[in-house]
């Protein structure tokens, strides 16, 4: 299908594109950048304003700066005047004299450096040219053609113009603020000799860029004294690039309105899984961090510079395999007795009528609302009568008693929702209830059965206050209690306590991924959470 | 089965016993034990003594503490339920949509709910700690920030923090009941509405709001209790520092009964925030029963 009217409509949104793009490289071509910085300074102290010595020092200062004016460089002199009392009580002055130089460069001039944000601006302009040949090759042939009737070269060519262009917008404010990062704290870093390696190169990729060269061996004062500012016609870059995104989009999809929302769609549900796996990445990072580097406040790579592996051999040795083996135990336990304890009541609940069912029902509801925290001394005290405080079947116990609701209620549903027949027929055929249970109706319950059985694992796998509470032996310690001996009062072990944390975590969000799908069913019928 | 029911009454109440007894014993007893506790003299070193009638009571609420632990309970049941169920919906909303990457996206979403949230919460204290926690490592490396930020310059700032954690933690479960609820939402009804005009904010009042509010509820019921509960968070980030101006109750009443030794009054605590559940879970139980006989 072949329609004049499209393309009419591709040929302006391309012309827009390459609008958009052409505002871009002039706005990148202007002299955005402002950088001022003082290449000479020279300190006069006990003089004041005037006087014989400042005249000498004022002539010094100028002599240099007619020098540096010789090699062509737009200089000025500054004087800042600090007035301090002394301990006899005469007042003195400190006259600090800077040459400043003031330079300003276009975006272009990043295109030599090989700063950080030289990297991102060749990314960004890249970009940007790649969105217009692409729209523009991705149109070729095919600028009458509903986007339906594309061929695949064409749909590829169109769709890479939309993401380049998109990378090309995301990357303006990363550029933007990547500069004062990278000159005020990378250099000011390099410069402060805290990261030697490579500060030489960087040095005179550093000169060449601002100073042309001329810098040479005072570029290290240069750096000191250096503040940057760009101007805030910069941001236009933003708007000029969201005019290309446009049009790559209405040039691919020809709709751009559900386009856009798709779009938004994305960006929302990439921003959260960033958020959600953020304190993830941080406990991976750190976990294989020296302790060192854990507590450095001026560490600035954003992983370890070396993984240190043998944070986990001295996690092992520093009693954390006993605390995981406990809350397996724990938790194992648990689950057993809660599953026991809960299939027959459960099963009496789905199949049998008997007085006083609603008045079980609420018991057991009733039960799940009193999380084990506000009962904590009664608790303790129940432990100290049963001999039970400070002993993992102790803790398995309360364990299996606080997640019984959950099980009974979820177990309830699913055999509520299998059909006895078949356990009539077992029962027709000679079948005692316990064996028509256990060989016709947990078969086929498996999945609910499963899903209760991970869940309360899980459960008591976390569970932290009950156990601070009623456990003080280090050696019975879940895993939970068991890593806050990485964080003393006075001293923070991160890299061992985060170690911990991941062995501690990775089991059971793996579990807890496996049953998702049916803890959502679950949750409809009953309404759980750990 | 009626068949088994004539035959031996008691059967069904064998069936239920392991269960009762097992919530009878460590559920109901200590129950019990706190209000016997609340009303006795209790010791320093916890030995209990004679009927008091409500001294411990009074001597909890004559606590110096007793009014800013109340409020901050307050303030941290109110923004972390009320934020969590509103974020939860939203997220809900979005990952109910068709689109790629969305097993994933769940999957993800289900990390938060999974991790126990003593690490979860020791987590976060690294990534706000000013000298070198990895959010001003990571803005600084962004370039979002050109010098680093004291992110806990104060307690309320602090206490704001951990009321993050907690609707970080707790939005999670929120959005996977009320997808639950999403799920089962007939498609044909936004169809005829789209049919009939309807905008996107009308198919949300009249339609989504509707019927997935019996969800809704049971997450917002049960989230106040679990948040009301909520022990780590509060414990592992600031330990109710300064002079318990960041404590909520549950925190409160550890610290009074296994620090500060003041068993009479923590066991009064134990017992006003026991009354306070019970409120919310009768709630909670109507609604439910309610739910079961439409059943």
């Amino acid at each position: 299908m072949k329609s004049p009217e499209l393309k009419g409509r591709n040929r302006r949104a391309l012309a827009l594109l390459l609008l958009g793009l052409i505002l871009a490289l002039i706005l990148m071509s202007l002299p955005l950048y402002s950088f001022n910085a003082a290449v000479y300074t020279k300190k006069s102290s006990n003089t004041f304003v005037g006087d014989e010595k400042y005249q000498s020092a004022r002539a010094e200062v100028e002599e240099k700066a007619e020098g540096f004016r010789a090699q062509g460089f737009d200089v000025e002199i500054n004087e800042t005047v600090t007035e301090r009392v002394n301990s006899k009580g005469e007042t003195t002055s400190l006259i600090a004299f800077t040459i400043d130089q003031k330079l300003s460069r276009s975006l272009f001039a990043f295109w030599r450096t090989a700063l950080p944000a030289g990297h991102v601006f060749r990314a960004m302009l890249l970009c940007a040219l790649g969105s217009a040949l692409c729209a523009a090759l991705g149109l070729r042939g095919s600028e009458e053609l509903l986007p339906k009737y594309l061929d695949g070269r064409s749909r590829v060519l169109r769709s890479a113009a939309g993401v380049l262009a998109l990378i090309a917008l995301l990357l303006v404010p990363v550029f933007v603020m990547m500069n004062n990062y990278a000159f005020g704290r990378a250099l000011g870093l390099y410069s402060q000799e805290l990261l030697t390696e490579g500060k030489e190169a960087l040095y005179q990729r550093v000169d060449r860029f601002l100073f042309d060269g001329g810098a040479g061996e005072n570029i290290d004062a240069a750096l000191k004294g250096l503040s940057v500012r760009h101007s805030g016609m910069l941001w236009l870059l933003l708007p000029a690039f969201a005019l290309m995104l446009l049009c790559a989009v209405q040039i691919r999809h020809a709709a751009i309105e559900s386009t856009l929302l798709r779009g938004l769609l994305y960006v929302f549900v990439t921003v959260m899984c960033v958020v959600v796996l953020y304190p993830y990445y941080v406990m991976l990072v750190t976990a294989f961090r020296s302790n060192a580097e854990t507590l450095d406040m001026y560490f600035l790579h954003m992983f370890p510079t070396k993984w240190i592996w043998s944070n986990l051999s001295d996690i092992v040795h520093r009693g954390v395999p006993r605390y995981l083996l406990n809350s397996v135990f724990v938790a194992g336990g648990a689950t057993l007795l809660a599953m026991l304890c809960g299939i027959p009541a459960a099963y009496a609940m789905a199949r049998m009528n008997f007085a006083g069912k609603k008045a079980f029902l609420g018991f057991v509801i009733m039960s799940q609302m009193f999380s084990p925290v506000v009962l904590l001394i009664g608790i303790s005290q129940l432990m100290n009568t049963l001999h039970l405080n400070d002993s993992v079947v102790g803790l398995m116990l309360v364990n299996a008693a606080f997640n019984q609701a959950f099980a009974v209620w979820l177990l309830r549903g699913t055999f509520v929702s299998i059909s006895p027949e078949m356990e009539q027929a077992a029962l027709i055929d000679g079948c005692g209830t316990v064996s028509a249970l256990v060989r016709v109706l947990l078969p086929m319950a498996a999945p609910g059965i499963v899903t209760a059985l991970i869940f309360v694992f899980i459960n008591a796998w976390n569970e932290y206050t009950i156990s601070t509470v009623l456990i003080s032996t280090a050696s019975n310690r879940p895993i939970t209690v068991g890593i806050t001996q990485f964080s003393s009062f006075n001293m923070i072990e991160w890299q061992y306590l985060f170690a911990a944390s991941l062995l501690a975590t990775i089991p059971v969000v793996i579990l807890f991924m496996s049953i998702e799908k049916h803890l959502t069913a679950g949750l409809t019928s009953g309404g759980v959470k750990g | 089965m009626n068949s088994v029911q004539g035959k031996r009454k008691w059967e069904p109440y064998v069936w239920l016993l392991p269960s009762f007894a097992l919530i009878a014993v460590f559920v109901v007893f200590p129950i019990l034990i706190v209000f016997k506790l609340s009303v006795s003299e209790i010791s320093q070193a916890g030995v209990i003594g004679d009927f008091v009638g409500l001294q411990n009571f009074r001597d909890a609420v004559k606590l110096p503490a007793f009014k800013t632990v109340m409020l901050n309970t307050l303030w941290w049941v109110l923004s972390v339920v009320g934020l969590s169920t509103i974020l939860g919906f939203i997220v809900a909303m979005v990952l109910n949509q068709k689109f790629r990457g969305r097993k994933i996206a769940r999957a993800i979403l289900v990390f938060p709910w999974a991790t126990s949230l003593v690490i979860q919460a020791s987590v976060w204290n690294y990534i706000i700690k000013f000298e070198y926690g990895s959010l001003n490592n990571v803005l600084l490396n962004l370039g979002i920030i050109n010098q680093a930020i004291n992110w806990r310059s104060s307690y309320t700032v602090e206490f704001i923090w951990e009321c993050g954690v907690g609707i970080f933690v707790t939005v999670p479960f929120v959005a996977f009941c009320v997808l639950s609820g999403l799920q089962s939402i007939d498609g044909t009804l936004y169809e005829a509405a789209t049919v009939d005009g309807a905008g996107f904010w009308d198919k949300l009042w009249k339609i989504t709001l509707p019927l997935v509010r019996p969800s809704l509820t049971v997450s917002t019921v049960l989230n106040i209790i679990y948040v009301f509960n909520s022990f780590p968070i509060v414990y592992t980030m600031t330990k109710g520092a300064p002079a318990h101006k960041t404590d909520t109750m549950i925190t409160y009443l550890y610290m009074l009964s296994f620090y500060e030794r003041k068993k009479g009054p923590a066991t009064a605590l134990s017992v006003i925030g026991f009354l306070i559940l019970c409120v919310c879970a009768g709630v909670y139980m109507l609604g439910v029963m309610r739910k079961e006989e439409e059943l």
